[in-house]
Formats: C-alpha cells, sequence, structure tokens
C-alpha cells in the first residue's frame, strides 16, 4: 500500500482502476472532467484494461452504463450537477434494471442561477430513484467508498447501482493523503463481476426492462427494489467489517464523532462535515459536550442507527447543504421522520448553508450549537435559519446596484422591497 | 498548522506550487491539503491556490482566511483588490513577492505589520514567468523552514515529471537558487494556531427579506455592465502602436481584437482600451504595417509614472 | 456484391421467428416490417428499444423474441445500442463470453423518437463508428399516443395536433438524407409489402459492420385511418405513386432499387386515408393536391 497526495477526483479514478472496471461511459462536466481524463490516461498508457467511450450526453452515458451492466461486464462512470439532471430519466430507468454499477456524482449546485460550486441538491434529486448513496467526506473515504459500493452493488440481496457522491472543489480539485490500496488486496476484498442472471448472449435469450400493465405487477417491482435497498443496511454492515479486516478503515453508514456524551450535535454530511469537525474540537477545549453525527448512506436511509446515535442527545443541529423550496432542509425533514416519536428524542434545529459553495464559518458553527441548546432548554424547534450574513447582504446590494435591479422595481407599486 | 497561499495569473503555475510545496509537506511527514482555485476565468486572470500542512489531520476545508504566509508571484496583483491578495494578513504573517523591486519600496507601499521579502525576478523572467512557480514553492519552503532541500528536490522532480526532463532541470536550478536566497530567512514563517477563528465571534445572520421577482431574479436590466470588469490587469505584455507607421488603414486590429478593445477614433486612429486589452497581442500579428509594438507591462507601467512626473 | 439468396416470393420463409400474440393493432404495417427483418436478421439478435408503440411488443411476462430485447428510453435506444455492443466486445476479448454467443445489435425505434428527440443519441453512435442496425418503424407520427404530428408526419395530413382544414403545416423531415450525410456502412428505405425488396436490404446490411440505417414505411391503420384489411394495398401504392421511394446508400451512393414508370397518381394513395380525406371533402383541394403530386415529381426527376 502506498499513501500519496491525491485530489478526490482521483481518488474515485483509482477506486475504478482498483475495482477493474471493465467499461467507462463518459462526458464531461466540470468538476467531474479530471476522474474521466485520468481513466482516459490509464487506459491509453495501458494501466487499464478497459474501453471508454463518450457519449452525446448524459442522458446518453446513463443508457450506456446500464446497457453494459445489464449484459455483464463491470461499469464505472462520473458525472455532477446539470448532468446528473439531463440524466435524471435514465437514472430511474437503469436503477429499475437491477444492473449493478457504480456512478460517482461529483457535487455541485444546480441552476438557475447556474454556478459551479457545490451543495447537494443535485444528488439528492436522485433520492427516490433506486440508486442508493454513499457520502463521502475526505478523498481517503472517495477511494473506499467506491470500493465498498461494488461490492454491495453487486451482492445477490442488493443488485441496485449506487451513487458515490463527493463534493466538488472541496473534494474533487483538493488534494489530500490517501492510502492507495495493493491491487491484488482489492481483488481479494472485491471478485470479480458475477453478473448472475444478467446478460445478453446467443444461447440464452433474456428480455430485459420489460414494460408492465397494471398496478399490482408493477408495484411488485417496485416494491422488491425498496427490499433490496433496506438489505443494503445489511449488507453494508458485511462489507464494511470485511473491508475494515483487510485494509484497517472502518466504515458505518453514520459516523458519529466525539458523541458518547454529548448533548448536542450537528448532523450533516459531506466534506463540509470535517469542518464541524474542528468546530467540535474547539468547542470540546472550551468544555462544552457536543458531538458530530454524519451519514455516510443517505439511500438506504439509516434511520436506526441516526436514532442510536441521537437518541439521549438533547439538541441537534441540522445543517442542509441543500433547499427544498418551500419546505426547507431534506435532511431535516428525513430526520424528523426517523425521530418521530421516539422517547427522548433530541429537539432539532434546522440551518440550510453551504449552497453554492458558500464557507460555513467555525463561528457559525459555535452559533449553531447556541441555538440548538437554547431549543433543547425550552423544547420548541426554532424556525429554520437560512445561513446569511449582513455583510453578505450587503455584498449583494453592491452586485445589484451594477444589475440595476432598482430599475427593474421602478415605478412598479406594490412590490416587496 | 501552516496555512500559505499562492496567487498569481492563470497560466503561471501556482496550482503547480501549491503541490510542490505540499508534496514537499508531505514526504517531510505532515498531514497535507492542497488545492487550486479556479473560477470562470481564465489565462492571466487573477488566481489562487493554497496549501495547509500540520501533523495531525486536517479538517478544515476551503479557502484560507489568516495565512501564515502569502506568494505573490506576480506584484501586479498586490494593487488588485479582486485578487485579493491581501486577505487576512495579520501581523505575523509573511508576505513574499516576486518583482523587480527593492523590499524596502514594497514596505513603504503597503505599511504591513508583518515582514515583506522579495523574490527577485531578472528582467528577461518578467513578461513570461514561466519558472516562477517552482521558485515560488522553494522559497515558500525555505522561509517556514521545516522542509529539507532533498525533499523539495523529490517534490519538484514528482510534480513536474509529465513536463518533461527539460523542464524539470530547468525549475530545479531556480528553485535551488531561490532555496538558497532565502537562507538567511529560514523559519521565518511561524505556524499558525490549530484552530482558525475565536469561539467569542458572533455571525451576524440575518433574516433575508422577501424581494420581488423582477428583483430577485438574477437578471441585469442594464446594458454591457461588463466593462465594469477591468480585464486590463490580465495583462502581462502591453500592444502600443506608433502612429507614425499606423496607415489608418480598414482598422484591421479594431475588427479582430476579440475582446472590442480597440475603438477607432473620429479621425480614423485605433485606440487601445487598456482598461480592458488582455494583452493577447493578436493585434501585433494582423497589423499590415507592423505599427504595433509588444512592451512588457511593468515597463510600459514605469514609462508612465515617469511621464506623469512633473 | 455477391448473388442474394432471395430471388423469389418462395425464397422468403414461411415460418417466422417473431412470436404471435403481441398486443400491435390489427394490420400494423410496422410490425410487419419487424417480422420480416427478424426472420433474415435471425435470432441472434438483441433489440435496443426506444419508447414507442413497439415498446408494448414485450409486457411482463410476454415477449415474442427468440432472441434479446431491452427497452431503453425514447431519447436515447442508440446509447443503450453502444453499452451492449461494447460490453458484448469487451466479454469476448476477455474470454467471459464465446465468439459464437455474440449477438447483432439492432435500435428498434419509431419515428417519434428517430426524427427528434433520439437524434443526438444516433448522430453520437453514428459519429462513433457504432456497429448496430437502425431500424425505425415509421408510422409517421406519434402513434402509440393517439397519432400526434411528429418531424415524420407528412404536410397536409391530419393529426390529432394537426386537426384543421390544412392539415400538418410542416413538411416530412429526410432522415435517410441526415443519414446518409454522415456517411454510414449502410442506409436503405423498405417498406413491409414490398418483402423481397425488404430481404435483399437486411441480407446485405446484415454482414456489414458499422452503422446502418434501415428505414420502413409503416402504414398504420389506426394512424392513418383505413381499415386493416387495406393495410398492404396502401404500402404498394405508397411505392406505385412514388411517395415512398426504395434506394440504398452503399459504398458513398446512393440507388433506387424499384423505378416505377408510369408512377400511379399520388392522390390514389391519398384518397384512400381518413388523415388525407380533408383534401378531397367536403370540396376537392386541387391546389393542395397538384403541389403534393409536384413535390413527388420533383423528387423523382432528380432520381435519374
Amino acid at each position: 500500500m502506498s499513501r500519496m497526495l491525491v485530489t478526490g477526483n482521483a481518488a474515485a479514478a483509482w477506486g475504478a482502476r482498483l475495482a477493474r472496471a471493465d467499461y467507462v461511459p463518459a462526458f464531461p462536466i466540470t468538476p467531474q472532467t479530471e476522474i474521466i481524463e485520468t481513466l482516459g490516461g490509464w487506459i491509453e498508457a495501458g494501466e487499464l484494461d478497459a474501453r471508454m467511450v463518450t457519449l452525446d450526453s448524459e442522458h446518453s452515458m446513463l443508457t450506456a452504463a446500464g446497457a453494459a451492466a445489464a449484459t455483464g461486464v463491470r461499469v464505472f462512470t462520473a458525472t455532477s450537477s446539470q448532468g446528473l439532471l439531463y440524466a435524471m430519466e435514465m437514472i430511474y430507468t437503469v436503477a429499475g434494471w437491477r444492473a449493478p454499477f457504480v456512478l460517482a456524482n461529483v457535487s455541485r449546485a444546480l441552476a438557475a442561477p447556474i454556478t459551479l460550486e457545490p451543495d447537494h441538491n443535485d444528488v439528492l434529486a436522485a433520492r427516490d430513484s433506486g440508486f442508493l448513496q454513499l457520502h463521502a467526506a475526505t478523498c481517503q473515504e472517495v477511494l473506499d467508498l467506491t470500493l465498498l459500493a461494488y461490492r454491495l452493488s453487486e451482492d445477490e440481496g442488493v443488485r441496485l447501482p449506487i451513487i458515490v457522491n463527493l463534493d466538488g472543489f472541496y473534494l474533487s480539485f483538493t488534494r489530500e493523503p490517501v492510502q492507495i490500496p495493493e491491487p491484488s488486496a482489492v481483488d481479494a476484498f472485491l471478485p470479480a463481476f458475477d453478473p448472475g442472471g444478467l446478460g445478453f448472449s446467443a444461447s440464452r435469450p433474456v428480455s430485459q426492462a420489460v414494460a408492465v400493465l397494471g398496478g399490482g405487477p408493477y408495484s411488485y417491482f417496485r416494491y422488491e427494489m425498496h427490499e433490496a435497498a433496506r438489505n443494503a443496511l445489511a449488507v453494508f454492515d458485511q462489507v464494511a467489517a470485511d473491508f475494515g479486516d483487510r485494509f484497517g478503515r472502518h466504515y458505518s453508514p453514520v459516523e458519529s464523532y466525539r458523541c458518547d456524551d454529548a448533548e448536542i450535535a450537528f448532523v450533516m454530511m459531506g466534506s463540509f462535515a470535517t469542518k464541524a469537525k474542528d468546530a467540535v474540537d474547539q468547542l470540546r477545549d472550551a468544555g462544552q459536550a457536543v458531538g458530530l453525527v454524519r451519514p455516510r448512506m443517505l439511500r438506504p436511509f439509516p434511520d436506526q442507527a441516526l436514532r442510536d446515535a441521537l437518541v439521549g442527545r438533547r439538541g441537534v443541529a441540522v445543517i442542509d447543504q441543500n433547499l427544498s423550496m418551500g419546505l426547507g432542509g431534506v435532511l431535516h425533514t428525513e430526520l424528523s421522520a426517523a425521530l418521530c416519536g421516539v422517547p427522548n428524542a433530541p429537539v432539532l434545529a434546522s440551518f440550510v448553508g453551504g449552497l453554492g459553495g458558500r464557507d460555513i464559518g467555525a463561528s457559525e458553527f459555535f452559533a449553531m450549537v447556541d441555538v440548538a441548546r437554547e431549543a433543547a432548554r425550552s423544547g420548541m424547534p426554532p424556525v429554520p435559519r437560512l445561513l446569511y450574513t449582513r455583510s453578505e447582504l450587503r455584498e449583494m446590494r453592491k452586485l445589484q446596484g451594477i444589475a440595476a435591479a432598482e430599475r427593474a422595481a421602478a415605478g412598479q407599486p406594490g412590490d416587496g422591497a | 498548522m501552516y496555512r500559505i497561499r499562492f496567487h498569481g495569473r492563470g497560466g503561471q503555475g501556482m496550482k503547480t506550487a501549491s503541490r510542490i510545496l505540499g508534496t514537499a509537506f508531505f514526504g517531510s511527514g505532515f498531514e497535507v491539503q492542497d488545492a487550486p482555485l479556479y473560477g470562470a476565468e481564465r489565462r492571466g486572470a487573477p488566481i489562487f491556490a493554497y496549501v495547509r500542512a500540520a501533523r495531525r489531520p486536517i479538517h478544515e476545508r476551503g479557502v484560507i482566511d489568516r495565512p501564515d504566509l502569502v506568494v505573490v508571484a506576480d506584484d501586479t496583483l498586490v494593487p488588485i483588490p479582486t485578487a485579493g491578495v491581501m486577505a487576512g494578513l495579520g501581523e505575523r504573517s509573511v508576505l513574499l513577492v516576486a518583482t523587480g523591486e527593492e523590499p524596502a519600496v514594497w514596505r513603504d507601499r503597503l505599511q504591513l505589520q508583518g515582514p515583506i521579502l522579495t523574490l527577485p525576478i531578472a528582467a528577461e523572467e518578467r513578461a513570461e514567468l514561466r519558472f516562477v512557480g517552482a521558485s515560488c514553492a522553494a522559497a515558500a519552503a525555505r522561509l517556514i523552514g521545516v522542509i529539507s532541500w532533498a525533499d523539495l528536490e523529490r517534490a519538484t522532480q514528482q510534480e513536474l515529471a509529465p513536463l518533461g526532463e527539460t523542464v524539470v532541470v530547468e525549475n530545479l536550478r531556480r528553485g535551488r537558487a531561490a532555496w538558497d536566497a532565502f537562507a538567511p530567512h529560514e523559519g521565518l514563517v511561524v505556524e499558525g494556531a490549530e484552530a482558525a477563528s475565536q469561539v467569542d465571534e458572533r455571525p451576524d445572520w440575518i433574516e433575508l427579506p422577501f424581494e420581488a421577482a423582477r428583483i430577485s431574479a438574477p437578471d441585469i436590466h442594464v446594458a454591457a455592465t461588463s466593462t465594469e470588469v477591468r480585464t486590463g490587469l490580465w495583462r502581462t505584455i502591453r500592444p502600443v502602436i506608433d502612429y507614425d507607421r499606423c496607415h489608418r488603414c480598414t482598422w484591421v486590429c479594431s475588427t479582430l481584437c476579440p475582446d472590442s478593445a480597440i475603438a477607432v477614433d473620429t479621425e480614423g486612429a485605433p485606440r487601445i482600451d487598456l482598461d480592458h486589452c488582455k494583452g493577447c497581442m493578436i493585434c501585433v500579428a494582423v497589423c499590415p504595417t507592423h505599427a504595433i509594438e509588444t512592451i512588457p507591462e511593468g515597463e510600459a507601467k514605469h514609462a508612465e509614472s515617469e511621464e506623469a512626473r512633473p | 456484391m455477391s448473388e442474394s439468396h432471395y430471388r423469389h416470393m418462395k425464397d422468403l420463409p414461411s415460418t417466422h421467428l417473431l412470436g404471435a400474440g403481441t398486443a400491435m393493432c390489427a394490420g400494423c404495417g410496422g410490425l410487419q416490417a419487424v417480422h420480416e427483418v427478424y426472420d433474415v436478421l435471425g435470432e441472434k439478435t438483441v433489440f435496443v428499444n426506444a419508447a414507442g408503440c413497439m415498446t408494448l411488443l414485450s409486457v411482463y411476462p410476454f415477449t415474442p423474441f427468440r432472441g434479446s430485447w431491452l427497452y431503453t428510453s425514447m431519447a436515447s435506444a442508440p446509447a443503450g445500442a453502444q453499452g451492449v455492443r461494447d460490453a458484448l466486445d469487451l466479454l469476448v476479448a476477455k474470454g467471459r463470453l464465446p465468439a459464437n454467443d455474440d449477438l447483432q445489435v439492432v435500435v428498434l425505434t419509431g419515428d417519434g423518437a428517430a426524427y427528434g428527440m433520439g437524434l443526438s443519441s444516433t448522430s453520437g453512435a453514428i459519429d462513433r463508428g457504432l456497429d448496430f442496425i437502425y431500424l425505425c418503424y415509421d408510422n409517421e407520427g406519434y402513434a402509440n399516443t393517439g397519432q400526434q404530428s411528429s418531424p415524420a408526419t407528412p404536410h397536409a395530413a391530419h393529426t390529432a395536433t394537426d386537426s384543421g382544414v390544412l392539415g400538418h403545416p410542416g413538411f416530412k423531415k429526410d432522415l435517410f438524407g441526415i443519414w446518409v450525410a454522415n456517411r454510414p456502412a449502410y442506409a436503405a428505405t423498405v417498406i413491409g409489402t414490398e418483402p423481397l425488396d425488404l430481404a435483399r436490404k437486411i441480407e446485405r446490411a446484415k454482414d456489414m459492420r458499422g452503422p446502418r440505417l434501415i428505414l420502413a414505411l409503416a402504414p398504420c391503420p389506426s394512424g392513418w385511418g383505413f381499415d386493416p384489411g387495406e393495410m398492404a394495398e396502401i404500402g404498394r401504392l405508397a411505392v406505385r405513386s412514388g411517395v415512398w421511394p426504395l434506394k440504398e446508400y452503399d459504398d458513398g451512393r446512393v440507388v433506387h432499387t424499384e423505378i416505377r414508370r408510369p408512377r400511379v397518381p399520388v392522390e390514389e394513395y391519398l384518397v384512400r386515408q381518413e388523415r388525407f380525406r380533408h383534401l378531397f371533402e367536403p370540396e376537392r383541394n386541387d391546389a393542395e393536391l397538384s403541389a403534393i403530386q409536384a413535390r413527388i415529381d420533383a423528387y423523382w426527376e432528380c432520381v435519374d
């Protein structure tokens, strides 16, 4: 094993390489492009025995990915943001094919307004598709979760494709030390893909992904996908235990950091969660009992593990790097459902922040703890807060001045400005 | 934790500088995080890259707002507010500027609390700062003082290997020169606090007011606001028209300038808009009478300030 | 060019690979073409399907195919073909599939996908030289949803979305021309009612490599408005009137495989279809009928 500095994008490519992916359908989009360029370079140099094909769109890319997996090869592909949305019809469709493969999504906020930096609305749009979702917080996790994802996806008890999510910029272009496992050790952990019942051949005719008429059969097929996704909770534990034995890195569906005696916990996903760890360390140094709970797995939703981690805390600050317009934070909503009616459940304080790469500063983490503690004291969940500062609005007013936003409003009675 | 920012222009190797330093730190047993920050802007535009290094896992992420060391590869960036070179410089922060001017000039000009050092850039290198990345990384490593030359050399070789042996050799030569030059200042950069922020700061959160869609949609209600962006700051070389040789032709330079930065005045003479000229030099290449010359931006600025004297 | 195996009608297969029992309408011209194509291609075929009428060929648990089938989406069947083709090649190359288990990959699409939404993925597959057959059954409208106008709908035809006195204002797109402009390995127009011509073309296409278009006009009793029993006659009239030229592109040249002289007046083709009845009733639209005839004549003038 060697430990080297690689970007999150390179870590994703290493995951595909060590998994010995046969096939990489591709389409470029910032900030994912380095993944396919890296794989293309390795294929060109003869270091990876795979075929890469650039399709005409992400919609086509996902179709080719699903079709190749359904034909019986190991497939890796990657996209981001608008690309994931452009492919969304096929995200839902190929999940129903029950053909396993891994898709790296480099999270980037969605249009409009079009932008480059990350939040999680892109990957959450795939939330109900049947794809399982694993969310990385470090470059090491990007690699390791990619390998775990293949085992999980290809398991007979699951057979669903998986998205491994990494944040654009904060992971994709950031180098961190990553242990690159020995290929032989990965081969022992992840044997060659056994297509099982999948595949097309002259001697074995099969009609895949056929239509159904009637809600009864349709419900059966969809419920079975749900059952497979629920199975993935237990299968993940087995696969992660095996991974931990072999590589010494142990992954649970939910990471708990300094939570044992925590009164207040942060709950958040992705790379910004390491910033929360820093805040936890500083608050602990100041004598406050604060911890972090981070779902690595969003689908299946690890509800029991989250209950285990959170029941007994007094207050929880849920930080959503996403926004469901007219509702609020998605993770907050899901967590509320998981804790509904549970005795001694903590009071949840909802925060939305980090949209479009907007930083969440240490002082904001500290302030969120104060809000959660006050909520716990009063027993009243506070009104959800959109993280935005006076100075940000002041900057926004300058931009609006250049854009002459007031001109659009001029002479228009009754506007809310 | 050490926090270092490298500022330069797209194409000047700031990502390479950050990677060389990051790899050298890593080779010296540090945990490391390094990243470039690109926007939508291009070659010549101000960019930066950063390195964090610590003896334990690094949880901090994103842009460094309290740097221990800021390295500026292109001194023309210092006065540009949007380049953000001066952001977060504290009393212990070291500023290293690659420049043709003396340190005293910069100390006088900037009036910072912390130390200012200069990395001398020879006149012939100033227009094309191709090798400045490795020099910046080497100077930074020496100022930090916890990285050996052997580790830096290995890191330089590793990061530049894809560019070929000649590039590696030339960068090592220049890197070594910078390394040696900063021997007297070894260890000047002091490791910052583990945590970047103080617990007593409070965020000035506000309730965002509702505003009607005609204000709150991402629309610009006035034409050509892009001219407020001074892309002339991207320029490292400048086209200068010799009006004695300019034939007032059919304005080839004006038509072919991609940035609409050459207008023709009422006399029929082309005038270069230096606030927006990016220095691509297409006008120089296409001028039928070879009436446009290429002058290094620094020289041109110097000449301007001489002229401005009473 | 080798001699065709199909010289006379009696050379055509009399037993058919495509199973009966599908949900296609009685008298479907598309199904007629598909079953004729399948007979020549043989069962070592995997159909990759785009959303359309034929998606309902395989409805769980019933399939008419003796070979294989994969439904994808409306826009991306050629990308599905890419994935299947590449995966089969990889499996054979890596020794995980015996070479004699390999399959011919065939996209099966309607005109709604082929002339519109599917063009991007089709263009990409041609760009990449994908080794596949692209079989389009062209019933000149979004027939599966009730015959709304598609980019393949002929000028003046009544559809569910163009029901005014003028019918469809647009003109049928030249999909064959789009393919030929991209220099594919092969392209041909066919119709199920000319089975010998169809069989010879499939026989040729079958052994080629690269992108190959088979564009089949598919007279549609439900969408065009005629009695199912008249489908064969409508199809023959489409050819004899010159509305549907039978041609092939091979080795850089377009050759017409059937040149009728004299051609039947187009009126005889139009008058039998409900979708053109407004050209004859309540009063004859002579101007439109002459214009349609003139366009057909102009096309054939260029053929010689």
